[in-house]
């Protein structure tokens, strides 16, 4: 039982940091892109591959895996640039089937359908983290830095700059403010983040393939911005929490047959997001808007 | 000739896809809503179709009716019960997307509960392939594709431009508040959006469970596609969304030349990337309502 709750709380640490890294560009710059799970995979195949290939040093993979997923994510931030809304939610929903036809094909790298496994534990400075406590503890002490660094950035004139865009993007511009740079700067930052949970998830599971990173995840994260409460500091981590939790809560229920779990979970969250938007837009931990 | 035959696939195909565009696009124009389930609508409208047709039995025709009914109910629901009261509370984008978005995926699941995750089709004489020339097989199933594509995009031109209610459709495209003004009801015309915009996707989702078969997710692929014609094709123009249909399917057939049949929706997404960053108005650029 001890070490079921160090796996949920694990993957909630994972997860919240998905959450927050997306809201990011949804809550704050306005980009709702439905490709997050494409920097997480990428994180997480870059993770494992270093790691079977030549070292199991964390700050090395991680290291590699935000550059590659920062450097990929201009993929997204080109669209970003010349269209908004509607026509961007297509455009990132095309890149990340296109992302998981290359998961899925590219077999010298990602292992193809079967994928990679075997991955060794991480260790930083020659201790490995091969403890699921231990790992929790890692996870949480990265989620708590990555907490306190997008609330910094959030606050700081960089934030404001996107939440300016986000509003009007041509008073952004009469302004004097660089929208190309700071859209392409925020996108950049959420990719390479959402690539440091890949790598926990990677060297936590010890095995990775793409049925983690296909649009099904994608929409997974996006449920968790949204019914947390969009553009909020802890709507995404709340929005974390519940839908992790809920497929485990799930098996309590004995008359659903556990083959249908992860149905009954997209069922559940899509019916959510469809009463949300009627009843309340904002989310569960949402304010009015105007005053975030 | 194998050229050929890819091209000939490639038009029946994309008649089929264009014919679902222009739905997809004929709802956006005139509503402005960003109808994502739309490819709900034609998952629904293609397992109501196999169900009755395959699995009861029932007389084709009849089977189509049905699933003409469910999927025209299907869409005047969405727009009574949900599109309707979030534009009447915060009609951005992005609550109307993700309201849209939650039925998709609640309709993919229930299909996939349903009827299961895997591969179905409609056993049917139509979709054998015949030996027109050597080494080129073509089934009915692409002459019925074109034909009954080019009739609906006719039929729907003549009722835009002839009948009162499709004036009424061009007139809130153009303008909302006008509509009003001349005593319309906005609400009565975007439900009457809905219902042509559903009922297009019905000739695309039978003939499809004929050849290419269903699974629960086709809806997301449909979805894609649709949005990436009617983007392609220049947002508003119905012509457009039915030509970029028609472009996305050859290419994609196209593709098969030199590539694996899984880098087909690839193609798609190139097509579309390239057009997002180099003509983001499409084909027909701002034209509204051809």
């Amino acid at each position: 039982m001890f070490a079921y709750l160090v796996n949920l709380a694990t993957l909630v640490c994972i997860n919240a940091i998905l959450a927050i890294t997306l809201n990011f560009i949804m809550g704050y710059a306005g980009i709702f892109s439905l490709a997050h799970a494409v920097f997480f995979g990428v994180g997480a195949y870059v993770a494992a591959f270093i790691a079977l290939q030549w070292t199991d040093s964390l700050l090395l993979q991680l290291l590699a895996a935000m550059i590659v997923a920062g450097l990929i994510s201009a993929a997204l931030a080109l669209p970003a640039l010349r269209v908004r809304g509607d026509y961007f939610v297509a455009a990132s929903l095309g890149f990340q089937v296109l992302a998981a036809t290359v998961f899925s094909e590219w077999k010298s790298v990602t292992g193809g359908i079967g994928g990679l496994v075997g991955v060794p534990p991480a260790s930083i400075g020659g201790h490995a983290f091969g403890d699921p406590v231990e790992f929790l503890g890692l996870a949480a002490v990265t989620l708590a830095l990555v907490v306190v660094l997008t609330t910094a950035i959030v606050r700081s004139s960089l934030g404001r700059s996107l939440k300016a865009i986000r509003d009007s993007e041509s008073a952004a511009l009469a302004f004097g403010k660089n929208v190309a740079l700071i859209k392409t700067l925020s996108v950049f930052y959420s990719a390479s983040i959402c690539a440091v949970a890949g790598v926990l998830y990677a060297d936590y599971l010890g095995f990775i393939n793409v049925e983690s990173f296909t649009i099904d995840a994608s929409t997974l994260f996006m449920a968790m911005v949204i019914v947390g409460g969009i553009g909020t500091v802890w709507g995404p981590i709340v929005g974390a929490v519940l839908l992790t939790l809920l497929p485990a809560a799930l098996t309590y229920l004995p008359f659903l047959p556990r083959t249908e779990i992860g149905s009954v979970q997209q069922m559940i969250y899509g019916f959510a997001m469809v009463l949300l938007m009627i009843f309340k837009p904002d989310g569960l931990m949402g304010v009015k808007r105007g005053e975030a | 000739m194998l050229l050929l035959q890819l091209i000939i696939n490639g038009i029946q195909v994309g008649a089929l896809y264009g014919l679902t565009a222009v739905g997809f696009s004929l709802i956006f124009g005139a509503t402005k809503i960003f109808h994502f389930a739309h490819g709900a609508s034609f998952a629904i409208s293609a397992y109501v179709f196999y169900y009755l047709y395959a699995v009861l039995l029932v007389w084709w025709p009849i089977s189509i009716l049905a699933a003409c009914i469910v999927v025209v109910v299907f869409g005047i629901a969405l727009d009574r019960y949900v599109y309707g009261p979030i534009q009447s509370t915060d009609g951005s984008f992005f609550t109307i997307f993700v309201g849209s978005f939650g039925v998709a995926v609640v309709i993919q699941n229930l299909i996939g509960t349903i009827f299961g995750r895997g591969f179905i089709s409609v056993p049917s004489a139509l979709s054998k392939s015949v030996e027109l020339v050597p080494g080129l097989y073509v089934a009915p199933t692409a002459g019925i594709a074109v034909v009954a594509a080019v009739t609906c995009f006719v039929a729907l031109q003549l009722f835009l431009s002839k009948t009162n209610i499709g004036i009424a459709l061009r007139a809130l495209s153009e303008s909302p508040g006008l509509v009003r003004t001349f005593g319309l009801n906005p609400r009565a015309v975007s439900t009457c959006a809905f219902a042509l915009g559903s009922v297009l996707v019905v000739p695309a989702a039978v003939l499809t469970s004929m050849t290419s078969g269903l699974n629960a997710a086709i809806g997301g692929r449909v979805m894609l596609i649709s949005v990436a014609a009617t983007i392609v094709g220049g947002v508003g123009s119905l012509r457009g969304a039915a030509c970029a249909g028609l472009l996305l399917g050859i290419a994609e057939n196209l593709a098969l030349w030199r590539f694996d049949p899984q880098w087909s929706e690839a193609v798609t997404f190139l097509i579309l990337f390239a057009f997002i960053v180099l003509r983001p108005s499409g084909f027909f650029g701002r034209v509204v309502t051809s």
